[in-house]
């Protein structure tokens, strides 16, 4: 049992690392790369603080093996956003004050970005059932379901252009 | 959470994954989605020295049509099997029964459908921390003499609240699994041992591969409900699955299925013999047949799952009859045709 080399990208860029097999995707996240964007809740799929995207579709970072993700291609919270300022997204939920202790405000940008990479004009009904595995103990929910809606109204055409 | 430390074994032919298998035996375990094997491991309820990933195995993904029935790859993603066309066709309960799984972002992308077949049975007084546990002597499924859902029981009584297995099991499905000693394909009925402590009959050399639904006919429509607390994320307290296949405005063939109540999803084999021979618009026989699915789930059910045992049973009745009504309604659609 040692360690073994993985390969993938993390927003657009390459990486090589040696990890555990029993090092989830989270662990190589934060505590190898420094992304400590992506938090740890429950760590056990429930909560959803942990979401990031994976080729594009939001997993849970927490339940998924470093090792399973070999050339794959990875957004963090770190990626959304780019040189020219902060995505559509972040920008909504800071106006719309969708951020209260912010905990969970990395998994519900990138469960939001999932759905908004997949459907740009949600309805409604479609961005409660996106953010649905994603639990915040503070805001209500309503700002973020209207951040969400803001930010896809502002760009009808895919937002980010990974770098 | 950290993960126990494990051997990562990544086969990149169906055959190779076999031959680790084989040679892991009771040692080792199968790595899909991971989105129920990892939670268990984080816990320490399981501890395989070895994991087998499946994710090089293209050849287990996919919903094809094969021989009059839907052949499904066992680790097709929840997602993939719920957009397939013929699913929603053939299958609507099944697309259902999964769409309701915990939440998009967490099983649907990663999760697969034989994983979720697959997954263990669960207890409020087993699925908790190892250091929860620590605090009492283990119970039937952890290896000691005791449950806790019910005084005095001399087995384990966890419940099996899979939605898929549910569904699967209205459905009439087959599974294969595979070995090195070959291949084996039996009704998913037959996958339970109705066993809380060791509940599939799934051998330490075997792989599932496929899911295989059969196309009971043109007219043949299913369902799914469930109850659960909320309406993401969690697991149903109480769900029902139906298949209706009629002809000439006429039950001729139904399968009623209720989960999350014994240790395997149960088929009301009584309560839809009720129905055969009746008009797809009888409200009552729907009525009787439900209350007759109650009654029997009542006999398997215990307190462990949250929710009063009590009313995870009359909640049988009301889902099988919205169930029972949502198919009847959707066979007559297809049968005045388009």
């Amino acid at each position: 049992m040692s360690k073994r080399i993985v390969k993938f990208r993390v927003n657009g860029e390459e990486v090589e690392l040696a990890v555990e097999p029993h090092w989830t995707l989270l662990e190589a996240l934060r505590e190898e790369l420094d992304l400590t964007g992506t938090k740890e809740g429950c760590s056990e799929g429930v909560c959803g603080s942990c979401t990031v995207l994976v080729d594009g579709a939001p997993v849970r970072a927490c339940l998924t093996l470093a090792l399973e993700v070999e050339g794959r291609e990875i957004l963090t919270v770190e990626g959304l956003g780019g040189p020219d300022g902060l995505d559509p997204l972040q920008r909504a939920f800071i106006e719309r004050g969708a951020v209260q202790c912010g905990f969970c405000t990395s998994g519900m940008l990138m469960a939001a970005k999932g759905l908004l990479l997949e459907n740009p004009n949600p309805s409604q009904e479609d961005i409660k059932r996106a953010l649905a595995g994603n639990i915040c103990r503070c805001t209500g929910y309503i700002k973020i379901i209207e951040a969400v809606e803001e930010a896809a109204s502002l760009s009808p055409t895919p937002i980010h252009e990974s770098r | 959470m950290r993960l126990p430390r494990f051997d990562y074994l990544e086969p990149h032919t169906l055959e190779e994954a076999l031959e680790m298998r084989s040679e892991a035996g009771e040692k080792g375990e199968v790595l899909a989605g991971g989105t129920d094997l990892l939670v268990r491991m984080k816990q320490r309820l399981k501890k395989p020295s070895f994991l087998i990933t499946l994710k090089h195995l293209r050849e287990l993904e996919g919903v094809k049509m094969e021989e009059g029935e839907l052949a499904i790859g066992a680790k097709t993603s929840l997602r993939d099997v719920i957009r397939s066309p013929w699913v929603q066709r053939y299958a609507n309960g099944l697309a259902e029964a999964l769409s309701s799984v915990g939440a998009y972002t967490i099983q649907h992308v990663r999760g697969t459908i034989g994983g979720n077949l697959c997954q263990d049975t669960r207890c409020l007084y087993y699925n908790q921390s190892a250091f929860w546990r620590s605090g009492r002597a283990p119970c039937h499924k952890a290896g000691g003499k005791i449950c806790y859902a019910r005084e005095g029981s001399d087995r384990c009584r966890s419940t099996n609240q899979s939605d898929g297995a549910t569904a699967l099991l209205a459905l009439d499905a087959r599974v294969t699994l595979r070995s090195l000693r070959g291949e084996r394909t039996i009704p998913v009925s037959d996958l339970f041992t109705m066993k809380g402590e060791a509940p599939l009959d799934i051998r330490s050399d075997e792989i599932l591969t496929t899911i295989r639904i059969p196309i009971a006919s043109q007219s043949a429509a299913s369902a799914y409900e469930r109850i659960s607390y909320r309406s993401a994320i969690d697991f149903p307290v109480a769900c029902a699955a139906v298949l209706i296949e009629a002809e000439d405005k006429t039950i001729r063939r139904a399968r009623i299925a209720v989960g999350a109540m014994g240790n395997a999803p149960l088929l009301m084999i009584q309560a839809a013999e009720l129905l055969q021979g009746k008009p797809l618009e009888d409200e009552g026989v729907r009525k009787r047949a439900a209350r007759i699915a109650m009654d029997h789930a009542s006999a398997f059910a215990v307190n462990n799952v949250g929710a009063t045992v009590e009313w995870r049973v009359s909640m049988v009745e009301v889902l099988v009859r919205r169930a029972l009504r949502r198919a009847c309604e959707a066979a007559r659609g297809i049968g005045e045709g388009p």
